[in-house]
């Protein structure tokens, strides 16, 4: 597949749906199950995830080869899709296995499907989109958090109708905290006031209060490990037992220009008796208040206008959204730069 | 699994609804935590003290509390 330099991705859709030529996450492993296929929307695209039975995941492009019809109204044939309209067979590394309708056809045995190369990683399905330029899969570090065996975690997932950015843009601006969540659980103390600095690291950066750490939600820590990811941390009252804090490894999954899905990852580091105590209260009782939370988010990032990002007064409180959406936008003009060769 | 946009659902942890006998442990528990600490001792003690036993009726030992919290939160 070669794209000519008019079909080339614009800035502003780049900017808009999802930077191109790393990881992203796409569903929770389990919307797949062994034997099952699932319709997804990543970048604004349309894919197949396709789980054979004895549960290897592939993510093939929804589009049949023949004449565009969807292959995910097809028949999951164990180790491979057939198209519903005309019967073509596709494989789950995008190869036509076969023609039904013209056995011989020059089709059988050639790649035509897209196939993107996926991890399944703390319960969540992550996917390299690379443009033709780059088709092999970047680097990918995972959060140590998801890697730690010391660290246990919950993933939360929730799909949201919003830009992907404002999303990781709520994430960098820590002080939201202190009066969004401010009936919460877990963020109910601190100081209202705050100065915040950036530090820079070699895989992102931090934006934190520079008086002030393990009251509320105090720092952040963006991180460019392949897959980009936020990591932070939260105090417990507590109620919640042993194991002090709790953190969140987050993650965003650009979905199309206006709808976002979300990994939050609730970490602690626990083990024994301690672990499943924490556990055991997450389920009962504590998940429920973390909702109610990120609920608080959801509301406030859903109900923002269209044009919240062109007119803006910003003040100290915003240098890490600042910071943020500099980076995305030299990125998105960059991949829709670079030369074709 | 359920394909319809948007996919919000509160609980994604549990296999189940709690039981009553999981809900009163679990209130239980983070009175305790609140109000008597951190430690086995602490636990094993509280629980005792608000009569909330395990399943067989017998008070807390902290090798009882251990092997349900671990039947309850693996
Ligand atoms: S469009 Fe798929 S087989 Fe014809
Ligand atoms: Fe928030």
């Amino acid at each position: 597949m070669t794209t000519s330099p008019a079909d080339r991705l614009t800035a502003d859709h780049i900017y808009a749906t999802g930077l191109r030529n790393q990881w992203h996450p796409v569903v929770p492993s389990r919307f797949v199950a062994p034997g099952a296929m699932r319709k997804v929307t990543v970048l604004g695209e349309q894919w197949l995830l396709f789980r054979r039975s004895d549960s290897t995941l592939s993510m093939l492009a929804d589009r049949c080869p023949h004449r565009g019809a969807p292959l995910s109204l097809g028949k999951h044939l164990g180790d491979r899709v057939a198209c519903w309209y005309h019967g073509l067979e596709i494989e789950t590394d995008g190869t036509v296995s076969s023609v039904p309708g013209l056995p011989g056809c020059n089709l059988e045995g050639k790649k035509l499907v897209r196939s993107l190369p996926v991890r399944e990683v703390g319960g969540a399905v992550l996917a390299y989109f690379g443009d033709d330029e780059h088709p092999e899969p970047a680097p990918l570090t995972l959060p140590e958090p998801l890697t730690d065996p010391d660290t246990d975690s919950f993933l939360c997932y929730a799909e949201w109708n919003g830009p992907w950015r404002y999303a990781v843009e709520n994430l960098l601006d820590p002080m939201h905290g202190a009066f969004l969540h401010h009936e919460s659980h877990t963020m109910f103390d601190g100081d209202t006031t705050a100065k915040f600095r950036i530090r820079e690291t070699d895989r992102g950066y931090f934006f934190e209060k520079t008086d002030q750490r393990g009251v509320n939600f105090d720092w952040v820590e963006l991180c460019r490990t392949g897959v980009d990811w936020v990591d932070l941390s939260i105090p417990y009252p507590p109620s919640a037992g042993p194991g002090g804090p709790f953190g969140i490894v987050g993650m965003v999954c650009p979905v199309d220009e206006n709808r976002t899905g979300v990994f939050f990852w609730r970490y602690r580091k626990v083990e024994g008796w301690q672990r499943d105590s924490w556990r055991f209260l997450y389920r009962t009782l504590i998940e429920k208040r973390h909702w109610a939370v990120l609920e608080q988010d959801r509301v406030m990032l859903e109900a923002m206008p269209a044009d919240a990002d062109q007119r803006e007064n910003l003040y100290q409180h915003d240098l890490g959204v600042v910071r943020l959406r500099r980076m995305y936008r030299a990125e998105a003009e960059a991949q829709a730069a670079a030369p074709a060769h | 699994m359920t394909t319809d946009w948007p996919y919000l659902d509160v609980h994604q942890s549990r296999t189940h609804e709690p039981t009553p006998y999981e809900y009163r442990l679990a209130s239980a528990l983070e009175e305790v935590f609140t109000h008597e600490g951190h430690e086995l001792a602490d636990i094993v003690r509280g629980l005792n003290a608000r009569q909330v036993h395990s399943p067989d009726g017998a008070p807390w030992t902290e090798r009882s509390f251990r092997d349900e919290i671990n039947r309850l939160g693996a």
